[in-house]
């Protein structure tokens, strides 16, 4: 057990992030449990709070009584600089027992410049980085999350993988290691591993090779083990009002990133916007009943003690009973004081209605995402949204009393000419003259934030060539000059972080060592923009050989064999294909919640099936 | 409405919170335990709750107070049990008592708080009482609170409300100091440690020191027995 001095927790940034004890933590007695997991976000505190997905987990093992989940999370620079002058190691938060010790250590990948973080965390645990290094003794390093869908990059430091959603398989994973450790561990470590290998979704790095040519181009994978399954599909909960749900969430002392109840409406989303990978990686769509979600909300006030609920999905306002249930939430919850937001609203006036219902009072911002600044490349995309949508929203907007209106776009999509950029900072102009038109006077801010395009493994945009850096900046250099209405605030990301996203999200193993490299030389936290040293990054790819381009920027043919595509959420390769030409070809393809299959084949592929409670009443 | 105060703690679990997110883990608290609490009116309601005194990250109380209120009469015993079963570790409900009428807001009544500082003596343990001395003979001492936007003189002396007194056990001391607390302003027990150390050499390093609140005082009475 770590214990803390008084003159270590004094000396840091808010020490109640290293302190637990948290109503709701789950404390068990680790010698009255088969087995124990620490459920790690390589990401500070109040970030690895925030994240669903974890608590839904730690909620799922900690239900079972043979099974003990604690939480860690990434100490900030200035707690690891104390611990590694103390030699002091990573430690749970529950029982403050060295990640070391226990039988799996598993991290949430939300995103790529978070690995750096992992290995981190890896060597302040003292767990060797590279998982070939590892002794019988350590934990079984365990990943999960978004980034699934390429593990390459990083596969080398882990032992295993669940692709996919984590909640059946992580149970299935701790039931099969009480059973090996009770038959006495046969085959050790690798005998583990190859038996997790024929679990549903669970893919084991080292049991597979990848092969290059003689050009160094990757042209597939060697499947080293007969136990190892050539393609790994994803996991999907079938059943969403089954499915066990976080109804005790770890409330925190001290502020955190979503410091409130969030209620999972429904997973997936069939829009089939072509630059997004989580339309692709959570389809189907599979909603809850509203009397489940009902029943949910109660348990989880009652639990937390919150006053704020966010209705979260990919696209809230999507949910088929979204009216009725809030509606029946707002009554439900009146003398509670208990006030209710949606994350993202569609550009449409029925979500205006509804977030003026939910907000009775407090006008914040509204966020609306056209990702585009032209029809022609809204199409590209397939955003099914045009001008019109987004003006009569926003006039709706106006007429309720909202008075700023924040606009996301992309910058980098394929075929993008200056035209299109220079059409982000025209629609921005409409939205602001339009406040004039309808409130008779100025005073409307309208905040436009642009981010660089990064194409994604699993999308039909995956062959597509990333924007070079130089060119990202001069078409943000281009959409400034054109930004001249001082109501109009322009953010946008650096597009250094971006490119390097770009090779990482679509690179292959032999990125490994250049994450490494880069660790071993500082980079840690590159997601903060304080933090972030791209010198860094570029002398690693340097040191390692590795061409930066050749993953980023190039485009790849139809034909050429991808690194990630044995773990897959179900897609074919088809379906992407046929996108991406009907992307060139500026044609719509519409969402098939309630209108015909577009045939992407995660449905068959995975046997499973749409589930949305509007139709059924219709 | 229904006015109630109540006698709570900060323990050692909750140490390093601070006074803005104490007051959340009340709140949440009071919610849990389907009290009827009373809220603002207003565009933002929030929860009719008020403390006597912040108390800074870092340090533990025995005796924190807050009034609250609710639009409900519900009976003390029942307030009591059901609040005191959905406070998290390190928030124990000590007391409770129902009161009406006007009355002075806690803030306004409290004038004292007392503290124990427990620190490590780094060194030779002979040279401590002579710092004290120095220091509760010194008639006055300005002292320069640096914060990010601003540094204030302040002089200390007339928030120190009795000798300090300190004694030396197993290389440890413990020091108790009672502090006045104003409208107006008040000093921090942290910030003496740390004049203390530099100031009058004191052999201790503050970042070692566990401060823990042991009273708060208005009418040299505990503020709930003034209702």
């Amino acid at each position: 057990m770590i214990k803390l001095e008084p003159e270590i927790l004094q000396a840091v940034e808010k020490p109640a992030r290293y302190t637990g004890q948290e109503w709701n933590a789950v404390h068990k007695d680790h010698s009255q449990v088969d087995c124990t997991f620490a459920l790690a976000m390589p990401d500070v505190y109040e970030v690895g709070m925030s994240n669903l997905g974890l608590k839904i987990l730690y909620e799922v093992l900690n239900r079972r009584e043979d099974t003990v989940a604690e939480r860690v999370y990434a100490p900030w620079i200035d707690m690891e600089q104390k611990m590694r002058e103390r030699s002091l190691p990573l430690f749970s938060l529950e029982s403050f027992t060295e990640i070391g010790k226990f039988d799996f250590f598993g991290f949430s990948l939300q995103y790529e410049m978070i690995y750096s973080n992992v290995l981190n965390m890896l060597d302040l645990a003292g767990i060797p980085v590279w998982a070939r290094e590892r002794g019988e003794d350590a934990p079984f390093i365990l990943g999960g999350g978004p980034c699934v869908y390429n593990t390459e990059p990083i596969c080398d430091f882990f032992d295993l993988f669940i692709i996919g959603e984590g909640e059946e398989a992580i149970s299935e994973l701790a039931e099969l290691f009480i059973r090996w450790k009770k038959e006495g561990r046969p085959g050790g470590r690798k005998g583990f591993l190859l038996r997790a290998a024929q679990v549903s979704g669970i893919y084991v790095p080292s049991l597979y090779e990848p092969r290059y040519d003689a050009n160094g181009m990757f042209s597939g994978l060697k499947v080293l083990a007969e136990e190892a399954k050539p393609v790994i599909y994803k996991r999907v909960v079938q059943d969403m009002d089954a499915a066990v749900f976080t109804e005790k969430p770890v409330v925190p002392y001290i502020d955190i990133v979503h410091n409130r109840i969030m209620l999972e409406l429904f997973r997936g989303c069939s829009r089939g916007c072509r630059f997004c990978q989580a339309g692709i990686a959570y389809r189907p769509v599979r909603e809850r009943t509203e009397k489940h979600l009902r029943e949910l909300s109660r348990r989880l006030v009652d639990s937390t003690g919150y006053n704020e609920m966010s209705l979260t999905s990919l696209s809230s306002a999507d949910y088929s009973c979204l009216g009725g249930l809030v509606d029946d939430l707002m009554e439900d919850f009146q003398d509670e004081k208990v006030s209710f937001s949606l994350p993202s609203l569609r550009i449409d006036s029925f979500s205006i209605d509804l977030a003026h219902k939910m907000q009775q009072v407090r006008k914040s911002g509204l966020t609306f995402a056209p990702e585009a600044g032209t029809q022609r490349l809204r199409d590209v995309i397939n955003k099914g949204v045009t001008e019109e949508n987004l003006l009569t929203a926003v006039a709706a907007a106006y007429r309720q009393g909202w008075k700023q209106v924040k606009l996301y776009f992309m910058m980098g999509l394929p075929t993008e000419t200056d035209e299109d950029i220079i059409g982000i900072a025209r629609l921005a102009k409409k939205v602001v003259d339009l406040y004039q038109e309808i409130k008779g006077r100025r005073g409307v801010k309208v905040t436009v934030s642009v981010s660089c395009f990064v194409p994604k493994p699993f999308t039909p945009f995956q062959w597509f060539g990333q924007v070079p850096l130089e060119e990202f900046e001069r078409r943000q250099r281009l959409l400034k000059e054109n930004i001249r209405d001082r109501s109009i605030q322009f953010h946008y990301h650096d597009a250094r972080v971006s490119v390097l996203e770009g090779a990482i999200s679509r690179g292959d193993r032999r990125l490994g060592p250049v994450i490494y490299q880069a660790w071993k030389d500082g980079a840690k936290f590159d997601g903060w923009t304080d933090l972030f040293k791209n010198e860094i990054w570029l002398q690693a790819f340097e040191k390692c050989g590795i061409d930066l381009h050749f993953y980023n920027e190039r485009t790849r043919s139809l034909e050429e064999p991808l690194p990630w595509e044995h773990t897959t959420p179900g897609v074919t390769r088809e379906f992407l294909c046929r996108e991406y030409e009907q992307a060139l070809k500026e044609q719509l393809t519409p969402d098939c919640r309630r209108g015909k299959c577009t045939g992407c084949g995660i449905c068959p592929n995975l046997g499973v099936k749409i589930i949305d409670w509007g139709e059924k009443d219709v | 409405m229904f006015k109630y105060r109540a006698e709570i703690t900060k323990g050692e679990e909750i140490r390093y919170v601070s006074h803005l997110d104490y007051a959340g883990i009340i709140e949440r608290a009071i919610c849990r335990a389907h009290l009827p609490a009373a809220y603002s009116e207003g565009f933002n309601p929030h929860m009719k709750l008020a403390f006597a005194s912040a108390l800074a990250v870092g340090v533990t109380s025995d005796a924190e107070y807050m009034d609250f209120e609710l639009t409900k009469p519900l009976c003390q015993p029942e307030v009591f049990d059901r609040l005191r079963q959905q406070l998290p570790p390190g928030v124990q409900l000590r007391r409770l008592k129902t009161f009406s009428g006007k009355h002075k807001a806690l803030m306004a009544e409290v004038e004292l708080a007392r503290y124990e500082i427990e620190v490590p003596v780094l060194g030779d343990s002979a040279a401590v009482q002579p710092a004290l001395d120095a220091f509760n003979q010194t008639p006055e001492y300005v002292y320069h609170r640096v914060t990010p936007k601003k540094t204030r003189e302040i002089e200390i002396k007339q928030y120190i409300a009795s000798p300090l007194q300190g004694e030396v056990q197993d290389g440890k001391l413990r020091l108790s100091l009672d502090i006045v607390i104003t409208q107006s302003g008040s000093i921090k027990p942290g910030e003496i440690l740390a004049i203390l150390q530099k100031e009058f050499s004191l052999p201790v390093e503050e970042s070692q020191a566990l401060i823990y609140r042991r009273a708060l005082l208005g009418s040299g009475r505990p503020l709930i027995d003034l209702v």
